[in-house]
């Protein structure tokens, strides 16, 4: 009963055991000393050595154990062609994308955010103190009425009276800030209110959104300063 | 006891079968290839339907902009980003590949090569029992507060990964969930598939011996598998920066974007060989058997794509000539991406030396099998002009990419599930479908197919971009011209979609009330058609049959019918 | 529990034994996972040489040790496939609890690292490194986890003398991540 307890289907001359003799205590302890190896390796701060010992020896070690545990050694032909067109898809991924993602700048381009976060992490790491001044800013600084015209002009429009191009399809219609009876029943509090948490946050539409988390409270002050100025008289 | 492991005895386990499951536990707990088969093909169809409820609402919006649109009220800008994202996920993720793939490869793979199931039909269940998981999670991320995920099928971060931005971080959250759930059941059923078409074939099937449907079938899993797992790192990546708050993708903490973006098209690309590959292989044996013809060149189509399958991974980066890759890569990728049309092209021709000098019968199968050649070459070709990348910074992100992947991917999930099943329906459900009904249908079909999607190519060259909910608001697009081919549109769809009331009809009357399905109603070669219509569990009860020739013997000189088929002795 | 298997899985048009081409399927499967995370992992590695710094904190001897770990728990995984094949299902189930055990001390050792490391501040928001860490050891561990509940039930199966050939396959499923494992070493922590 035993051999039926086997591999069903037809035995094939790569039937486990009958035929190849592994000694899996060898393997092993050859893994062991190569593990051992590896972990050395650092201590003599040679990078070369290191890389060799490191990624080096794991090559090896998962060559033994996957030829040896895994038999593939003894696999049909087919399978050891599916397990290297995987391993060969890997390299020409590797190969396609690492030109964007791990070069910071090409021939005509500069990644400037990933610059800085390289920067910052090599001073950090020697203990210099970082000064936000030191480290070029990725972004420019803020000028309110930019900010305005491509953020908030979709819906209130350039003039602020509530016609931007995305504005004409909302119900209810964005506010006109050009518009004296907008001013009777606001002040500044409520703006800066509005802007920063959404129209909901006093009761509202929703089609309003807060901007907290796109600006500083100091940015969104200049915003509402700005929104005043479309104030009639203002 | 282990000992129902002796080999192939067909009588003894004749006396052990098992009916499976019966009452309403056959469709819960079934382990059947067959009925496993048709809970896909229902759930695809379902999502089908609500994809193009979807784009039924977006298109009346684009038309009449501003309009209560009839069955779902006024859209909203976020309520847009929502239908173009969801119609574009459900019809690639819940319609297309549970359709051509899960639904035909688990119904027709087994029957075709002999066997009495798949090789695993637990993992069969399992996988079937997690795809409706994903489809039950993407349903409801479009009732969650903020709703459906609004990032595009693309999902690129920093929109995808930043709720202020996206304004529906948990929809957002939720459509990468079901998205990872589908990986994971065609992963599942993918393994499957393989396995039993390189093991489980009837005694004398060798490999060409196998129909071409199945073949391309398993290509397909097998360009899924080895393709989709560097996005699913990628996914698991994003749902950190979705939840977490890690920076994989985000500039300002040391991630990078386009990462994403070559994640997700290095799956992407084979994505669409994926799907197309089940669909040429159903259009060429529905031609085969209604041309009455051998196929011209089984070898050449067979290694053709798998040509095609290897090549698709080198042409990733066509989807990002404009994102800012590396220039000198864009060089390759165009190169590549033109080389890809070469295979295509020649499928193309053997196709149609196939019919050349075929006895040919139009049946309402082969209407369709005619047409997915028709449309998708009209497709091919207008992917050239996107190849190249010079073209493409015009191009990129116009109606005209748009209408393109519609002329591929249209022909692909719509008109090759409408060969399919028009053609195996006696089989799957042992009655014969109206053919003058299946007629009306298929013109209903595809004339509007051309007036939807022409005028977008038009309106692409015009500079109209994608993903605009309203193009009033833009005044060189806003023009009588360009509004009017909107409409035109957006009529044709809304009498495609009236004439699909016709299929479905024809469906059901057919199945309660439609002629009984002889075995072999087409008089086709390959093995399904000679068991009953439907097949019962076990597909041939008194015995698995032998296989002595090809599938495709039609108009052999030794015979005396024009059909030669697989299971007949010598 | 008898499911009646379908004659489909007895066949073996390729010679190989139905299951054992299955896992080498799902192999190649995950050798695309496992390499598409590890590749960005190290496009990304490269190009942030200030992240050696956080590489640093790594405890290489700890990685060592569930390195030894797993190395073992191979060995004892392949000592249980050889008494499949002799038949001895009860020695096999005895090497595959044996394996179960090494998985079980692999996740305990990582869990104290880890709750060493997260009590210091490392945690998986802390930089690209750390994001990097915790994914990519997370999801090895839960292959890990996940191999180790499969095993327990060919082990009791074993133990019956029941789907003996079973004993193979999720030892070729456990080299395989032992394998990641033999990379991640390296890369999370030798690399400094």
């Amino acid at each position: 009963m035993a051999e039926h307890n086997d591999k069903h289907g037809q035995h094939g001359d790569d039937a486990h055991g009958g035929g190849h003799h592994v000694d899996y205590r060898k393997i092993y302890l050859t893994l062991l000393v190569l593990l051992v190896v590896s972990v050395v390796g650092p201590f003599f701060e040679i990078l070369w050595l290191t890389l060799i010992t490191a990624f080096g020896i794991a090559i090896v070690k998962a060559n033994l154990v996957i030829q040896n545990f895994m038999h593939l050694k003894w696999e049909k032909r087919i399978m050891k062609w599916v397990l290297a067109t995987s391993l060969v898809l890997m390299f020409l991924m590797f190969a396609g994308i690492s030109s964007d993602v791990m070069n910071h700048e090409g021939s005509n381009w500069e990644n400037v955010a990933a610059q800085a976060a390289v920067e910052r992490g090599l001073a950090a790491a020697a203990g210099l103190e970082i000064e936000e001044e030191d480290i070029e800013p990725v972004v420019v600084g803020f000028n309110a009425r930019n900010t305005f015209n491509l953020v908030c002009a979709t819906c209130h429009g350039q003039t602020g009276d509530g016609t931007g191009p995305a504005g004409a399809a909302l119900d209810p219609r964005p506010a006109s800030f050009a518009d004296p009876a907008f001013w009777t029943t606001r002040d500044m509090d409520r703006i800066l209110t509005v802007i920063r948490d959404g129209a909901t946050a006093v009761g509202g539409s929703s089609l309003m959104v807060g901007w907290s988390a796109s600006f500083t409270p100091e940015q969104i002050q200049q915003l509402a300063d700005y929104v005043a100025s479309f104030r009639p008289g203002a | 006891m282990a000992d129902t492991a002796i080999t192939v005895h067909h009588d003894e386990h004749h006396a052990h079968e098992h009916h499976g499951p019966q009452g309403i536990l056959k469709y819960l707990w079934s382990t059947d290839h067959k009925i496993i088969a048709m809970q896909y093909l229902f759930t695809g169809m379902f999502m089908g339907v609500i994809g193009a409820f979807m784009a039924y609402v977006f298109r009346m919006q684009l038309a009449f902009p501003g309009i209560s649109v009839p069955g779902f009220g006024q859209v909203s800008p976020g309520e847009y980003n929502a239908l173009v994202t969801n119609h574009g996920s459900i019809m690639i993720f819940w319609v297309a590949m549970p359709v051509l793939i899960a639904a035909f490869g688990n119904y027709l793979i087994p029957l075709m090569i002999g066997a009495d199931d798949m090789v695993f039909p637990r993992i069969n269940r399992l996988s079937y029992q997690i795809f409706l998981l994903s489809v039950i999670v993407l349903l409801a991320s479009l009732f969650v507060p903020g709703g459906g995920f609004g990032g595009a099928w693309t999902a690129y971060p920093p929109l995808s990964a930043v709720g202020e931005y996206n304004q529906t971080s948990i929809g957002a959250s939720m459509w990468l969930l079901a998205v990872a759930l589908e990986f994971i059941a065609f992963l599942l059923g993918g393994i499957n598939f393989i396995t039993t078409l390189m093991n489980s074939r009837a005694p004398g099937m060798k490999a060409y011996d196998i129909p071409l449907v199945c073949w391309f079938i398993v290509i397909a899993s097998i360009l899924f598998m080895l393709s989709v797992g560097p996005l699913i790192a990628g996914a698991v990546m994003l749902f950190f920066d979705q939840t977490i708050g890690t920076g994989f993708y985000d500039p300002a903490r040391g991630g990078d974007p386009i990462l994403w973006q070559h994640l997700f098209w290095f799956f992407g690309h084979p994505e669409v060989y994926v799907v197309l590959f089940p669909a040429i292989g159903i259009t060429i044996d529905v031609i085969a058997t209604f041309a009455r013809k051998k196929v011209f060149g089984y070898k050449l189509m067979l290694y053709t794509t798998v040509a095609t399958g290897v090549l698709s991974f080198f042409v990733w980066a066509h989807h990002q000539f404009i994102a800012g890759i590396d220039p000198r890569m864009a060089n390759i990728f165009t190169i590549t991406t033109l080389l890809i049309s070469v295979p295509i092209a020649e499928l193309c021709f053997v196709i149609i030396a196939t019919l050349y000098g075929g006895s040919i019968r139009l049946t309402t199968p082969m209407l369709w099998a005619l047409a997915f050649m028709a449309e998708f070459l009209i497709g091919g070709v207008t992917g050239i002009f996107l190849g190249a990348s010079g073209a493409d910074v015009y191009f990129h992100d116009t109606y005209f990419v748009l209408a393109h992947f519609h002329y591929t991917f249209f022909p692909i999930a719509i008109i090759g599930t409408f060969a399919a099943f028009t053609y195996w329906f006696p089989k799957m459900f042992g009655r014969m479908m109206d053919d003058r009904l299946g007629k009306i249908h298929f013109w209903g079909t595809i004339i509007p197919f051309n007036t939807i999607f022409i005028p977008l190519f038009v309106l692409g060259m015009g500079g109209q971009h994608r993903r605009i909910y309203n193009y009033q608001h833009f005044p060189e697009l806003a023009g009588e011209g360009m509004y009017t081919l909107r409409e035109i549109a957006t009529i044709s769809l809304l009498v495609m979609l009236a004439f699909q009331l016709v299929f479905f009809y024809n469906c059901i009357m057919s199945w309660w009330k439609g002629p009984k399905a002889p075995k072999n109603p087409w008089n086709a070669n390959t093995l399904e058609w000679t068991t009953e219509s439907p097949p019962p569990h076990g597909n041939w009860p008194e015995g698995l049959p032998n296989v002595y020739r090809g599938p495709y013997e039609y108009g052999h000189p030794d015979r005396e019918e024009d059909y030669w088929p697989q299971n007949l002795p010598a | 529990m008898a499911f009646p298997k379908p004659q489909a899985t007895l066949r073996s048009s390729t010679g190989i034994p139905t299951g054992r081409l299955a896992i080498w399927w799902v192999l190649a499967s995950e050798v695309v996972i496992f390499g598409g995370l590890l590749g960005a992992y190290l496009m990304f590695r490269l190009g942030h040489p200030e992240w050696a710094e956080s590489a640093a904190v790594t405890n290489t001897w700890i990685g060592a040790f569930n390195t030894f770990v797993l190395l073992t728990s191979s060995f004892t995984a392949v000592l249980g496939h050889q008494a499949a094949e002799r038949g001895d299902g009860k020695q096999a189930a005895k090497f595959l609890v044996m394996t179960i055990f090494g998985a079980a001390t692999f996740i305990g050792v990582k869990s104290y690292e880890w709750w060493y490391e997260i009590s210091h501040g490392y945690t998986i928001t802390s930089n690209g490194f750390w994001a990097f860490y915790y994914t990519a050891a997370g999801l090895h561990a839960l292959h890990v986890i996940a191999g180790a509940v499969i095993m327990g039930f060919i082990a009791v199966d074993a133990w019956r003398n029941r789907e003996l050939q079973r004993v193979e396959l999720i030892g070729i499923y456990w080299h395989f991540v032992d394998v990641v494992w033999i990379f991640l070493f390296p890369l999370l922590y030798i690399a400094k």
